[in-house]
Protein backbone atom coordinates (compact mmCIF):
# COMPACT_ATOMS: atom_id res chain seq x y z
CA UNK A 1 0.00 0.00 0.00
CA UNK A 2 2.64 2.07 1.32
CA UNK A 3 5.04 1.70 -1.91
CA UNK A 4 1.72 1.93 -4.31
CA UNK A 5 1.46 5.67 -2.92
CA UNK A 6 4.85 6.53 -3.58
CA UNK A 7 4.90 5.15 -6.75
CA UNK A 8 1.91 7.29 -8.02
CA UNK A 9 3.56 10.14 -6.38
CA UNK A 10 6.27 9.91 -8.68
CA UNK A 11 4.71 9.64 -11.49
CA UNK A 12 2.63 12.74 -10.38
CA UNK A 13 6.17 14.26 -10.54
CA UNK A 14 7.06 13.10 -13.91
CA UNK A 15 4.04 14.46 -15.15
CA UNK A 16 4.47 17.37 -14.10
CA UNK A 17 8.00 17.98 -15.16
CA UNK A 18 6.66 16.34 -18.41
CA UNK A 19 3.78 18.86 -19.03
CA UNK A 20 6.51 21.76 -18.28
CA UNK A 21 8.98 20.31 -20.53
CA UNK A 22 5.83 20.38 -23.68
CA UNK A 23 4.79 23.93 -22.78
CA UNK A 24 8.40 25.59 -22.76
CA UNK A 25 9.76 23.73 -25.10
CA UNK A 26 7.86 24.56 -28.43
CA UNK A 27 8.38 28.27 -27.99
CA UNK A 28 11.77 28.29 -27.35
CA UNK A 29 12.84 26.22 -30.08
CA UNK A 30 10.04 27.33 -32.68
CA UNK A 31 11.31 28.64 -35.85
CA UNK A 32 9.44 31.61 -37.32
CA UNK A 33 6.82 30.59 -39.70
CA UNK A 34 8.07 29.71 -43.41
CA UNK A 35 6.01 32.08 -45.09
CA UNK A 36 7.81 35.26 -42.73
CA UNK A 37 9.99 37.47 -44.60
CA UNK A 38 10.85 41.29 -43.66
CA UNK A 39 10.64 44.18 -46.55
CA UNK A 40 12.62 47.00 -46.01
CA UNK A 41 12.59 50.28 -47.84
CA UNK A 42 15.45 52.78 -46.77
CA UNK A 43 15.79 56.01 -48.52
CA UNK A 44 19.72 57.43 -49.11
CA UNK A 45 19.06 61.33 -48.79
CA UNK A 46 20.56 63.95 -51.52
CA UNK A 47 23.14 65.74 -49.66
CA UNK A 48 24.18 68.46 -51.10
CA UNK A 49 27.90 69.54 -49.98
CA UNK A 50 31.33 70.56 -50.74
CA UNK A 51 32.85 66.74 -51.70
CA UNK A 52 30.15 64.40 -51.96
CA UNK A 53 30.56 60.20 -51.71
CA UNK A 54 28.47 57.34 -51.85
CA UNK A 55 28.21 56.64 -48.22
CA UNK A 56 29.07 53.16 -47.10
CA UNK A 57 25.56 50.95 -45.89
CA UNK A 58 25.39 47.58 -43.78
CA UNK A 59 22.17 46.31 -42.95
CA UNK A 60 22.10 43.78 -40.12
CA UNK A 61 19.79 41.45 -37.70
CA UNK A 62 21.70 40.63 -34.56
CA UNK A 63 19.85 38.55 -31.13
CA UNK A 64 20.12 40.15 -28.07
CA UNK A 65 23.55 39.27 -27.65
CA UNK A 66 23.97 41.62 -30.05
CA UNK A 67 25.57 38.57 -31.89
CA UNK A 68 24.91 38.92 -35.64
CA UNK A 69 22.39 36.16 -37.11
CA UNK A 70 22.54 37.61 -41.03
CA UNK A 71 24.01 40.51 -42.67
CA UNK A 72 21.18 41.99 -45.15
CA UNK A 73 22.84 44.54 -47.24
CA UNK A 74 26.51 45.65 -47.48
CA UNK A 75 27.23 48.60 -49.63
CA UNK A 76 31.08 49.26 -49.57
CA UNK A 77 32.89 49.03 -53.27
CA UNK A 78 36.58 48.30 -51.41
CA UNK A 79 37.00 45.70 -48.75
CA UNK A 80 39.63 48.90 -47.59
CA UNK A 81 36.58 50.59 -46.41
CA UNK A 82 34.53 48.43 -44.92
CA UNK A 83 36.47 48.79 -41.29
CA UNK A 84 34.79 52.72 -41.86
CA UNK A 85 31.72 51.05 -41.05
CA UNK A 86 32.64 50.51 -37.36
CA UNK A 87 30.40 48.82 -35.38
CA UNK A 88 29.69 46.42 -38.43
CA UNK A 89 33.06 45.80 -38.89
CA UNK A 90 33.41 45.26 -35.53
CA UNK A 91 30.31 43.08 -34.61
CA UNK A 92 30.31 41.19 -37.71
CA UNK A 93 32.55 41.50 -40.71
CA UNK A 94 36.19 41.00 -39.11
CA UNK A 95 34.67 38.03 -37.78
CA UNK A 96 33.88 36.21 -41.10
CA UNK A 97 35.64 36.81 -44.42
CA UNK A 98 33.03 34.30 -45.96
CA UNK A 99 29.94 36.90 -44.80
CA UNK A 100 31.65 39.70 -46.35
CA UNK A 101 32.02 38.01 -49.52
CA UNK A 102 28.66 36.66 -50.08
CA UNK A 103 27.36 40.05 -49.18
CA UNK A 104 28.92 42.60 -50.32
CA UNK A 105 27.86 45.40 -53.10
CA UNK A 106 28.57 48.52 -55.08
CA UNK A 107 28.00 51.44 -52.85
CA UNK A 108 24.44 53.52 -54.12
CA UNK A 109 23.58 56.87 -55.20
CA UNK A 110 20.87 58.74 -53.25
CA UNK A 111 17.38 57.47 -53.71
CA UNK A 112 14.80 54.80 -52.65
CA UNK A 113 15.63 51.32 -52.05
CA UNK A 114 13.50 48.38 -51.62
CA UNK A 115 15.23 45.16 -50.29
CA UNK A 116 14.07 41.90 -48.15
CA UNK A 117 14.91 39.03 -45.64
CA UNK A 118 13.71 35.66 -45.85
CA UNK A 119 14.09 34.87 -42.20
CA UNK A 120 17.07 33.01 -42.49
CA UNK A 121 20.45 33.06 -40.61
CA UNK A 122 24.16 32.90 -42.58
CA UNK A 123 23.98 29.42 -42.37
CA UNK A 124 20.55 29.03 -44.30
CA UNK A 125 18.23 27.86 -41.18
CA UNK A 126 15.42 28.93 -40.06
CA UNK A 127 15.75 31.75 -36.92
CA UNK A 128 13.96 31.20 -33.72
CA UNK A 129 10.93 33.41 -32.70
CA UNK A 130 11.91 35.58 -30.34
CA UNK A 131 13.33 39.29 -29.77
CA UNK A 132 16.01 40.62 -32.47
CA UNK A 133 17.70 43.80 -33.09
CA UNK A 134 17.21 45.52 -36.71
CA UNK A 135 20.60 47.56 -37.23
CA UNK A 136 21.75 50.09 -40.14
CA UNK A 137 25.01 51.67 -40.31
CA UNK A 138 25.91 54.52 -42.62
CA UNK A 139 28.99 56.04 -43.24
CA UNK A 140 29.96 58.63 -45.59
CA UNK A 141 33.31 60.06 -46.52
CA UNK A 142 33.54 63.74 -45.94
CA UNK A 143 30.56 63.16 -44.04
CA UNK A 144 28.63 61.98 -41.29
CA UNK A 145 27.76 58.85 -39.34
CA UNK A 146 24.29 57.32 -38.40
CA UNK A 147 23.86 54.17 -36.19
CA UNK A 148 20.30 52.86 -35.97
CA UNK A 149 18.72 50.15 -33.82
CA UNK A 150 15.52 48.98 -34.10
CA UNK A 151 13.77 46.00 -31.54
CA UNK A 152 12.06 43.22 -33.26
CA UNK A 153 9.55 40.80 -32.39
CA UNK A 154 10.05 37.86 -34.65
CA UNK A 155 7.11 35.62 -33.89
CA UNK A 156 3.44 34.97 -35.63
CA UNK A 157 2.33 38.34 -35.82
CA UNK A 158 3.12 41.12 -39.08
CA UNK A 159 3.70 44.29 -38.07
CA UNK A 160 5.80 47.56 -39.46
CA UNK A 161 8.16 49.83 -38.04
CA UNK A 162 9.40 53.20 -39.43
CA UNK A 163 12.86 55.03 -38.22
CA UNK A 164 12.67 58.59 -38.60
CA UNK A 165 15.30 60.44 -40.90
CA UNK A 166 18.74 61.37 -39.65
CA UNK A 167 21.77 63.14 -41.48
CA UNK A 168 22.13 60.29 -43.57
CA UNK A 169 19.31 58.50 -43.77
CA UNK A 170 15.81 59.66 -45.42
CA UNK A 171 12.75 57.08 -43.59
CA UNK A 172 13.03 53.64 -43.36
CA UNK A 173 10.37 51.50 -42.99
CA UNK A 174 10.56 47.64 -42.16
CA UNK A 175 7.32 45.49 -43.11
CA UNK A 176 7.84 42.17 -41.12
CA UNK A 177 5.15 39.82 -42.98
CA UNK A 178 3.36 36.44 -42.22
CA UNK A 179 0.81 34.88 -44.01
CA UNK B 1 96.54 69.02 -11.99
CA UNK B 2 95.07 65.49 -12.34
CA UNK B 3 92.46 66.91 -9.82
CA UNK B 4 91.79 69.50 -12.18
CA UNK B 5 91.60 67.44 -15.11
CA UNK B 6 88.83 64.45 -12.71
CA UNK B 7 86.95 68.21 -11.81
CA UNK B 8 86.35 69.08 -15.42
CA UNK B 9 85.93 65.49 -16.35
CA UNK B 10 82.87 65.83 -13.64
CA UNK B 11 81.55 68.80 -15.15
CA UNK B 12 81.49 67.64 -18.72
CA UNK B 13 79.61 64.53 -17.28
CA UNK B 14 76.92 66.46 -15.24
CA UNK B 15 76.13 68.73 -18.18
CA UNK B 16 75.90 65.78 -20.47
CA UNK B 17 74.12 63.90 -17.79
CA UNK B 18 71.56 67.07 -17.13
CA UNK B 19 70.96 67.28 -21.30
CA UNK B 20 70.28 63.46 -21.48
CA UNK B 21 68.33 63.73 -18.60
CA UNK B 22 65.99 66.65 -18.77
CA UNK B 23 63.88 64.09 -20.61
CA UNK B 24 64.10 61.70 -17.50
CA UNK B 25 63.64 64.07 -15.01
CA UNK B 26 60.71 66.34 -16.65
CA UNK B 27 59.87 62.58 -17.97
CA UNK B 28 58.86 63.42 -21.14
CA UNK B 29 57.10 60.46 -21.86
CA UNK B 30 57.97 58.33 -24.81
CA UNK B 31 55.52 57.01 -26.98
CA UNK B 32 53.85 55.42 -30.41
CA UNK B 33 51.00 56.42 -32.43
CA UNK B 34 50.00 54.23 -35.35
CA UNK B 35 47.71 56.10 -38.60
CA UNK B 36 45.19 53.22 -37.98
CA UNK B 37 44.32 50.35 -35.46
CA UNK B 38 42.54 48.10 -37.89
CA UNK B 39 42.99 47.01 -41.24
CA UNK B 40 39.86 45.50 -43.51
CA UNK B 41 41.99 44.86 -46.69
CA UNK B 42 42.12 42.08 -48.23
CA UNK B 43 45.60 41.07 -48.48
CA UNK B 44 47.06 43.50 -45.76
CA UNK B 45 47.63 47.61 -46.03
CA UNK B 46 50.59 49.94 -44.85
CA UNK B 47 50.32 51.45 -41.98
CA UNK B 48 52.36 54.47 -40.74
CA UNK B 49 53.74 54.95 -37.02
CA UNK B 50 55.13 58.24 -35.24
CA UNK B 51 57.28 57.93 -32.14
CA UNK B 52 58.30 60.89 -30.29
CA UNK B 53 58.55 61.75 -26.38
CA UNK B 54 56.50 64.85 -25.26
CA UNK B 55 54.41 66.15 -22.95
CA UNK B 56 51.21 66.66 -24.85
CA UNK B 57 49.21 63.56 -26.13
CA UNK B 58 49.99 63.02 -29.22
CA UNK B 59 51.74 66.42 -29.50
CA UNK B 60 55.27 65.70 -31.61
CA UNK B 61 58.05 66.55 -29.65
CA UNK B 62 61.48 65.02 -28.85
CA UNK B 63 63.02 62.74 -32.08
CA UNK B 64 62.64 59.18 -30.06
CA UNK B 65 64.46 56.96 -32.28
CA UNK B 66 62.57 53.66 -33.96
CA UNK B 67 65.34 51.80 -34.93
CA UNK B 68 64.29 49.33 -31.94
CA UNK B 69 60.52 49.30 -33.58
CA UNK B 70 59.17 45.78 -33.47
CA UNK B 71 55.84 44.03 -34.95
CA UNK B 72 55.04 40.96 -33.37
CA UNK B 73 53.28 39.02 -35.55
CA UNK B 74 50.04 37.05 -34.83
CA UNK B 75 52.02 33.61 -34.50
CA UNK B 76 54.69 35.51 -32.27
CA UNK B 77 57.14 35.85 -34.23
CA UNK B 78 59.04 39.50 -34.11
CA UNK B 79 59.81 41.89 -37.90
CA UNK B 80 61.64 44.79 -37.87
CA UNK B 81 59.61 47.58 -39.71
CA UNK B 82 60.25 48.43 -43.30
CA UNK B 83 61.30 51.78 -43.68
CA UNK B 84 62.37 54.14 -40.73
CA UNK B 85 63.43 57.91 -40.74
CA UNK B 86 64.58 60.49 -37.79
CA UNK B 87 62.94 64.10 -38.12
CA UNK B 88 63.64 66.59 -35.73
CA UNK B 89 60.48 66.32 -33.55
CA UNK B 90 59.76 62.60 -34.21
CA UNK B 91 61.13 59.47 -36.00
CA UNK B 92 58.76 57.71 -38.48
CA UNK B 93 58.52 53.90 -39.36
CA UNK B 94 56.21 52.11 -42.03
CA UNK B 95 55.09 48.74 -42.25
CA UNK B 96 52.77 46.38 -44.50
CA UNK B 97 50.26 44.17 -42.49
CA UNK B 98 49.70 41.43 -43.97
CA UNK B 99 48.81 38.14 -41.76
CA UNK B 100 45.74 37.61 -39.77
CA UNK B 101 45.04 38.61 -36.33
CA UNK B 102 46.20 41.01 -33.97
CA UNK B 103 49.71 42.54 -34.08
CA UNK B 104 51.73 44.28 -31.21
CA UNK B 105 54.21 47.06 -31.95
CA UNK B 106 56.78 47.77 -29.70
CA UNK B 107 59.79 50.47 -29.58
CA UNK B 108 61.17 49.09 -26.29
CA UNK B 109 64.86 50.70 -25.64
CA UNK B 110 67.65 49.52 -23.21
CA UNK B 111 67.56 49.75 -19.85
CA UNK B 112 69.17 53.38 -18.86
CA UNK B 113 71.03 54.07 -15.56
CA UNK B 114 70.86 57.36 -13.71
CA UNK B 115 72.20 58.36 -10.21
CA UNK B 116 70.49 61.06 -8.15
CA UNK B 117 72.74 62.58 -5.25
CA UNK B 118 73.08 65.86 -3.17
CA UNK B 119 76.34 67.63 -3.09
CA UNK B 120 78.06 71.05 -2.20
CA UNK B 121 76.99 73.25 1.01
CA UNK B 122 73.48 74.06 -0.27
CA UNK B 123 72.75 70.36 -1.03
CA UNK B 124 71.86 70.63 -4.93
CA UNK B 125 70.31 68.14 -6.21
CA UNK B 126 72.40 66.71 -8.96
CA UNK B 127 71.83 63.44 -11.39
CA UNK B 128 74.74 61.72 -13.47
CA UNK B 129 74.11 59.15 -16.39
CA UNK B 130 75.50 56.12 -14.48
CA UNK B 131 74.99 52.86 -12.78
CA UNK B 132 76.19 51.84 -9.33
CA UNK B 133 79.48 50.79 -10.52
CA UNK B 134 80.58 53.79 -12.99
CA UNK B 135 79.20 56.21 -10.15
CA UNK B 136 82.30 55.62 -8.23
CA UNK B 137 84.38 57.11 -10.29
CA UNK B 138 82.34 60.13 -11.20
CA UNK B 139 80.65 61.56 -7.60
CA UNK B 140 82.45 64.42 -6.02
CA UNK B 141 83.49 64.17 -2.72
CA UNK B 142 80.91 63.79 0.16
CA UNK B 143 77.86 62.79 -1.81
CA UNK B 144 74.99 62.90 -0.08
CA UNK B 145 71.29 60.79 -0.87
CA UNK B 146 72.78 58.92 -3.49
CA UNK B 147 70.93 56.53 -5.66
CA UNK B 148 70.59 54.98 -8.84
CA UNK B 149 67.81 53.97 -10.65
CA UNK B 150 67.24 51.91 -13.35
CA UNK B 151 64.29 52.95 -16.25
CA UNK B 152 62.63 50.74 -19.03
CA UNK B 153 60.24 52.24 -20.77
CA UNK B 154 57.47 50.08 -23.16
CA UNK B 155 55.90 52.43 -25.86
CA UNK B 156 53.42 49.87 -27.32
CA UNK B 157 50.26 49.87 -29.51
CA UNK B 158 48.43 46.69 -30.83
CA UNK B 159 47.29 46.46 -34.73
CA UNK B 160 44.14 44.05 -35.93
CA UNK B 161 43.75 42.72 -39.26
CA UNK B 162 40.50 40.89 -39.65
CA UNK B 163 39.99 38.72 -37.11
CA UNK B 164 41.15 39.20 -33.64
CA UNK B 165 43.55 37.19 -32.31
CA UNK B 166 45.58 37.11 -28.42
CA UNK B 167 49.23 35.24 -29.15
CA UNK B 168 51.04 38.68 -29.85
CA UNK B 169 49.84 39.26 -26.22
CA UNK B 170 52.52 36.88 -24.24
CA UNK B 171 54.70 38.54 -22.00
CA UNK B 172 58.37 38.75 -21.35
CA UNK B 173 58.24 38.10 -18.01
CA UNK B 174 60.57 41.28 -17.46
CA UNK B 175 59.96 44.91 -16.33
CA UNK B 176 56.75 46.02 -15.85
CA UNK B 177 54.48 44.78 -18.80
CA UNK B 178 50.54 45.34 -19.92
CA UNK B 179 48.36 41.98 -20.37
CA UNK B 180 45.06 43.16 -22.38
CA UNK B 181 41.99 41.58 -20.73
CA UNK B 182 39.66 44.06 -23.24
CA UNK B 183 40.72 43.06 -26.62
CA UNK B 184 42.56 46.54 -27.58
CA UNK B 185 40.60 46.19 -30.60
CA UNK B 186 36.99 45.78 -28.61
CA UNK B 187 37.09 48.96 -26.70
CA UNK B 188 34.21 51.30 -27.18
CA UNK B 189 33.26 54.67 -25.77
CA UNK B 190 31.04 53.90 -22.51
CA UNK B 191 32.26 50.63 -22.12
CA UNK B 192 34.75 49.14 -19.41
CA UNK B 193 38.64 48.26 -19.99
CA UNK B 194 40.26 45.92 -17.99
CA UNK B 195 43.70 45.33 -18.29
CA UNK B 196 46.74 43.60 -16.42
CA UNK B 197 49.77 44.70 -15.23
CA UNK B 198 52.77 42.48 -14.61
CA UNK B 199 56.68 43.45 -12.75
CA UNK B 200 59.18 40.86 -13.87
CA UNK B 201 56.32 37.79 -14.60
CA UNK B 202 54.04 38.38 -11.85
CA UNK B 203 51.08 40.47 -11.14
CA UNK B 204 51.63 43.63 -9.58
CA UNK B 205 49.82 45.58 -7.37
CA UNK B 206 50.22 49.02 -7.04
CA UNK B 207 50.49 50.53 -10.65
CA UNK B 208 49.88 53.75 -11.18
CA UNK B 209 47.97 54.49 -14.37
CA UNK B 210 46.72 57.84 -16.03
CA UNK B 211 44.99 58.01 -18.97
CA UNK B 212 44.36 61.07 -21.61
CA UNK B 213 42.56 61.18 -24.54
CA UNK B 214 44.44 63.36 -27.22
CA UNK B 215 43.60 67.13 -27.84
CA UNK B 216 44.30 68.41 -24.27
CA UNK B 217 45.49 71.47 -26.26
CA UNK B 218 41.66 72.43 -27.34
CA UNK B 219 40.49 72.08 -23.73
CA UNK B 220 40.39 73.66 -20.65
CA UNK B 221 40.81 70.56 -18.23
CA UNK B 222 43.03 67.37 -19.08
CA UNK B 223 40.63 65.13 -18.27
CA UNK B 224 42.49 62.46 -17.42
CA UNK B 225 41.68 59.09 -15.84
CA UNK B 226 43.88 57.70 -12.68
CA UNK B 227 43.83 54.33 -11.46
CA UNK B 228 46.06 52.00 -9.71
CA UNK B 229 46.27 48.31 -10.27
CA UNK B 230 44.92 45.80 -7.56
CA UNK B 231 46.04 42.74 -5.44
CA UNK B 232 45.80 41.19 -8.68
CA UNK B 233 47.50 43.63 -11.04
CA UNK B 234 44.28 44.04 -12.56
CA UNK B 235 42.80 48.28 -13.63
CA UNK B 236 39.45 48.88 -14.94
CA UNK B 237 38.47 51.99 -16.29
CA UNK B 238 35.91 53.93 -18.84
CA UNK B 239 36.77 55.76 -21.30
CA UNK B 240 33.74 58.29 -22.22
CA UNK B 241 34.39 59.70 -25.26
CA UNK B 242 35.63 58.09 -28.92
CA UNK B 243 38.92 58.69 -29.92
CA UNK B 244 42.67 58.28 -29.40
CA UNK B 245 44.08 57.24 -25.76
CA UNK B 246 47.70 57.43 -24.23
CA UNK B 247 48.03 55.34 -20.92
CA UNK B 248 50.67 55.56 -18.79
CA UNK B 249 51.67 53.34 -16.36
CA UNK B 250 54.54 53.09 -14.21
CA UNK B 251 55.85 51.11 -11.43
CA UNK B 252 58.81 51.98 -8.73
CA UNK B 253 60.78 48.47 -6.96
CA UNK B 254 63.86 48.74 -4.89
CA UNK B 255 66.30 46.72 -6.27
CA UNK B 256 67.76 44.41 -3.47
CA UNK B 257 70.80 42.28 -5.41
CA UNK B 258 71.49 44.65 -8.49
CA UNK B 259 74.97 45.29 -8.83
CA UNK B 260 74.13 48.33 -11.08
CA UNK B 261 71.22 49.92 -9.59
CA UNK B 262 69.22 50.42 -5.94
CA UNK B 263 65.58 50.86 -7.59
CA UNK B 264 64.03 50.28 -10.54
CA UNK B 265 61.63 52.85 -12.23
CA UNK B 266 59.58 51.09 -15.37
CA UNK B 267 56.98 51.95 -17.56
CA UNK B 268 54.57 51.48 -20.00
CA UNK B 269 53.27 53.63 -22.37
CA UNK B 270 49.95 52.37 -24.34
CA UNK B 271 48.51 53.95 -27.22
CA UNK B 272 44.79 52.80 -28.29
CA UNK B 273 41.69 53.59 -29.60
CA UNK B 274 38.30 53.69 -28.08
CA UNK B 275 35.69 53.08 -30.90
CA UNK B 276 32.36 54.91 -31.55
CA UNK B 277 29.53 52.68 -29.85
Amino acid sequence: MKINKLYKGGWGVVLVLLSSISVVMPSVAKPVPSSAHMDIELILPNVVTSIYARPYVAVWIADTEGKSVRTIQLWVGKDEWLKDLRSWWRKVGRNDRAVVDAVTSATRPAGKYRFSWDGLDEQGERVEQGQYTFYVEVVREHGGRNYLRQKLQLAEQSFTHQLEPTQETGQITINYNVK
Amino acid sequence: MLNKKINVMVLTCSMLAGLTFASVANAHPRWVLPSHFTISKEGGDWLSFDVTASHGVFVFDKPAGSETAQIIMPDGRKQRPDFVLRGKRRSVFDFHFSEQGTHKVQINNQAGYFTSFKAGHRDTPKRLRANKVDRVALLPKEPRDVVTTETYTRAESYITVGKPSEKAFELEGKYLELLPVTHPSDIVADEPVRLQFYFNGEAQAGVKVDITREGTLYRNHQEQIDVVSDEQGFITFTPEVAGRYLLKASYKAKLVDSPLADQMSANVHFTFEAMLP
